[in-house]
């Protein structure tokens, strides 16, 4: 798959799910079934460089979603978009 | 419009009580990568070594402690390095940092160096600069009367304790850290600048049980933790958390998703917790801060004795739960500090030379350290929490009676 | 000097001999209150006030006063910040926002002044002025600043400090070492050299998210552990030795003679008696290795496990052996969620040398198989627990020698794999019949 079509994949997959918005790098792994590990992760770091994806993180663990999206988001910047 | 940058801005001016002209860096928000550097790791450890040590590199023959905290090294070329060692907070503010820097400098050419039990080291190559650096460091005293810069942590003895955040900096601890720890080595000072147990008796601290300070292999580690499971607030926990994560946060899959009617007779998307499943580490509350469970009688903690991570004489060892409940008593932690207290007086007159207080534990029997420690053995001690539990119960007729 | 908040509880931390963080604090409050040399804070100048009262908050309810935020690091960056809210941000506004930054410190952690004198302005100027030295895992930690300063802070480390942050998350964590070869004469291996090596070679894993969870290389240099790296590292690499230890006898008989401190002077200030080396070292080798005729004492190198022990003891009689490399353990974790765990022995003994090909090879064979296997938030000694210590070898390509375990199993289950049987698994049943009815 080219970049531009995996990025239009992943994308479109973050913005089907419903009531989270928060997924783990194995998530996106499952996407797309037939790219290497290591390149999926390339991907996603280079998804978030272009401000399209953003992390999340809890400390000890990372998430990745939509940049802006979800509830955390709002609550923590006071922002509202 | 104003961007989201702006707004954050504002914000943060507007809680900090007062508007701060704000100084750039040369960051600039809107390019984010415009000249930026990133990936090029620390600074290499070469520029920080003081000459005498550049120049022994790796051609160390010996060492010897000459006093509680004065340490020297000896090279192949007959070079020495004199170290004083003196205990710090872990907590240290750039005043404090400040007054560090101007002794090294005063003394020590401008070097110095951290060890990984937050102890600070002040080196010199020569044995008359050691008294004049020694003396300077124990005059500091804080407001308070204390030391500032305690020398020793070295040898048989009590050195600095390693610990976590607490309720200072942590979002689920049990008890503070930099408390306890204060009051812990306030009660273990003379151990401190003394060498007179029978082997080196490290103490640690966590805050909770996801232990960033690895406190499982620790003579003593003094554990926050939690006995309640976490508060649910049902009415806002669906537009401040995302209901998916907090389920997925739960090691023990204790939480699952409900839908529950509020006084108002409004129904609400939210969590139930299956209470008997919680652990309570507070991953929960790390995703969903809808979902709260510290608590004052609830929270406490529990001493765990007898771990190592050396490898001398025998394998390292794991910690064990001896007491598991002392209350959370701030300012001093007066039950916590007094239990430690008499668990390395009761080893100290009874170890051999060498021996690791876990050594001496199983030695003696663990039967026989409760009963000299003056330790009450309950249920909540014995092992139930899956496969390795059997592995500590007794499959012998072999006891000692107490 | 008047602060801001009354802290009663707080204030009987100030007393006793150890330095009370207590007092720092309030040395930092005033020094920002009065602000002698007119520095143009960044953040709220009443920080270090508004943490000493909502601390004093804590110990009066007994319960924290902060939250986790999800701001993980700068732009691009998976770590290296932690996010934190105050749960009372009207009665402390200026630690409302207090996020953490995590900094790598050099390997070692020897500084000179100026370095830290650098590090000092910008913490006091764009932070609270207060730090942790050194976070659990060994980063220098600025506490507290706000959201907009930390590109602002990151920016200044990065272009006048030539300085980057450390990991978070389920990134590679910040690795750290013993000081080895600058003042210990145990070392087996240059752990700084090492250390800052990988730190280097895996920037990309250290700074965004690459695995299931978080994954700590430690260096330890020799078999007594200094930096836990057996107990508190995925990866734990031990400096060792295959060949003899070296003796000098004469410096032995000075130890029996009395004229050298046993243990490097570390019991001096207790009686135990007279050094007795029959006593004291022979009988407390743990594989009764070592002989003494009261004149020569004797090593059987092939029964000796490196305890580290009888060097300990007489340093400057024994010294660990030439034919050095490492030891490297793997699965060291905390106790969630099932227990903690040291770390196993993967391969009993490397050479570690420069360029460190053969250990990069291990290191990026576990990742793979833990990148492919590993379930999210699984650390890599989990894994080897769910999938057996043997899928831990086939990833690094390792026979099984006895040394990987303490003692063979007791049951009897061996999952055979088909190729490993004459003929395979398939066979025949028509073939089976013809001499076995039904």
């Amino acid at each position: 798959m080219d970049e531009e079509a995996a990025k239009t994949l992943i994308v479109e997959t973050l913005k089907k799910k419903k009531g989270k918005t928060k997924f783990y790098l194995k998530d996106f792994y499952k996407w797309l079934p037939d790219e290497k590990n290591r390149a999926v992760k390339n991907l996603v770091n280079k998804m978030v460089r272009e401000e399209i994806l953003e992390y999340w993180s809890s400390g000890s663990t990372t998430l990745i979603g939509l940049k802006g999206v979800g509830k955390q988001a709002a609550a923590e910047e006071g922002d509202d978009d | 419009m104003e961007t989201r940058y702006q707004r954050i801005q504002k914000i943060s001016s507007e809680i900090g009580g007062e508007i701060m002209a704000f100084i750039s860096s040369g960051y600039n928000p809107d390019k984010p990568m415009e000249n930026r550097i990133t990936d090029i790791g620390p600074r290499h450890y070469e520029e920080f070594f003081p000459p005498v040590i550049k120049k022994n590199f790796g051609k160390w023959l010996y060492h010897e402690i000459l006093e509680a905290g004065v340490l020297v090294h000896v090279a192949e070329s007959g070079d020495e390095v004199y170290t004083v060692r003196v205990g710090a907070a872990r907590l240290l503010t750039v005043s404090h940092i400040r007054e560090i820097c101007e002794i090294a400098d005063k003394h020590c050419d401008g070097y110095l160096r951290f060890t990984t039990r937050n102890n600070v080291e002040f080196m010199v190559d020569s044995k008359d600069k050691v008294e004049p650096l020694k003396q300077d460091l124990l005059s500091r005293k804080q407001a308070g009367g204390g030391y500032k810069f305690p020398v020793g942590g070295t040898g048989a003895g009590v050195t600095n304790i390693v610990h976590t955040q607490g309720w200072v900096h942590c979002h689920t601890p049990a008890t503070d850290a930099s408390g306890p720890v204060k009051a812990t080595m306030d009660v273990l000072f003379d151990e401190f600048t003394n060498m007179r147990l029978p082997a080196k008796v490290r103490v640690s601290l966590a805050c909770c049980l996801n232990m960033c300070g690895a406190v499982h292999c620790s003579d003593i580690a003094i554990l926050g933790y939690h006995r309640k499971p976490p508060l649910v607030d049902h009415e806002y926990l669906d537009k401040m958390c995302e209901v998916p994560l907090a389920i997925a946060a739960c090691p023990t899959a204790a939480i699952k998703p409900s839908k529950v009617e509020l006084p108002d007779g409004k129904t609400v998307k939210s969590v139930s917790v299956k209470e008997e499943r919680c652990m309570f580490c507070g991953n929960c509350y790390t995703m969903c801060p809808s979902m709260p469970l510290a608590d004052t009688e609830g929270d406490c903690i529990v001493l765990m004795v007898g771990g190592k991570i050396s490898n001398r004489i025998s394998m390292p060892k794991f910690s064990k739960i001896v007491v598991p409940y002392l209350p959370n008593n701030p300012p001093r932690w007066p039950e916590v500090t007094s239990t430690i207290k008499r668990i390395i007086d009761v080893y100290a007159a009874d170890a051999r030379k060498y021996e690791r207080l876990g050594e001496w534990a199983e030695r003696i029997s663990w039967e026989s350290f409760f009963e000299k420690c003056e330790l009450e053995f309950t249920h909540h001690i014995i092992d139930d929490f899956r496969d390795p539990a059997y592995f500590t119960w007794r499959q012998s007729t072999q006891f000692k009676f107490t | 000097m008047e602060l801001k908040h009354k802290t009663p509880m707080l204030d009987q931390l100030e007393t006793g001999p150890w330095p009370s963080f207590v007092s720092d604090l309030k040395r930092e409050a005033e020094s920002r209150k009065t602000n002698p040399n007119g520095i143009d804070f960044q953040c709220p100048a009443e920080m270090p006030e508004d943490l000493l009262g909502v601390v004093e908050l804590s110990y009066e309810h007994g319960r924290t006063h902060w939250k986790h935020g999800g701001i993980v690091g700068v732009f691009g960056y998976g770590g290296g910040v932690i996010g934190r809210y105050c749960d009372q941000p009207e009665m402390f506004p200026a630690v409302a926002h207090f996020h953490t930054l995590r900094i790598n410190q050099p390997s070692s952690k020897f500084y000179t002044t100026e370095y830290l004198e650098q590090l000092m302005d910008l913490c006091e100027r764009r932070g609270s002025g207060i730090t942790n030295m050194h976070g659990s895992t060994g980063d220098i930690v600025f506490l507290g600043s706000h959201t907009p300063q930390l590109e602002e802070i990151f920016w200044e480390l990065t272009h006048n400090i030539n300085q980057d942050l450390g990991g978070s998350g389920g990134n590679l964590r910040t690795p750290s070492c013993c000081l080895s070869g600058a003042r210990c004469e145990f070392a087996c291996i240059d752990t700084q050299h090492i250390c800052h090596t990988f730190t280097n070679e895996y920037q990309d894993e250290l700074h965004r998210p690459a695995f299931p969870y978080k994954f700590k290389f430690k260096f330890d240099g020799c078999p007594n552990c200094c930096v836990a790296s057996l107990a508190r590292s995925d990866l734990a690499f031990i400096g060792t030795w295959r060949d003899d230890i070296r003796i000098d006898q004469e410096a032995v008989k000075a130890y029996v003679g009395g004229e050298l401190k046993p243990n490097a002077g570390a019991h001096k200030d207790r009686d135990w008696g007279a050094f007795d080396i029959q006593k004291e070292v022979i009988d407390l080798c743990p594989t009764e290795c070592m002989g003494w005729d009261g004149s020569k004492l004797s090593i059987d190198t092939k029964n000796c496990t490196r305890c580290m022990h009888c060097i300990n003891t007489m340093p400057r009689a024994l010294r660990v052996g030439q034919d050095t490399g490492v030891s490297l353990l793997c699965g060291a974790k905390a106790p969630i969620l099932d227990g903690a765990q040291m770390g196993s022995l993967l391969v009993p003994f490397i050479k570690c040398e420069d360029p460190y090909d053969e250990l990069k090879e291990i290191i990026e064979g576990l990742w793979d198989w833990w990148m492919e296997e590993g379930k999210n938030r699984e650390r890599i000694g989990e894994l080897m627990k769910r999938q057996g210590f043997q899928r831990a070898l086939e990833a690094i390509g390792l026979k099984a020698v006895p040394q990987h375990v303490k003692e063979p199993r007791s049951n009897p289950y061996v999952f055979w794999k088909e190729e490993e049987v004459p003929g395979g698994w398939k066979r025949d049943i028509n073939e089976f019949r013809k001499y076995h009815q039904r």
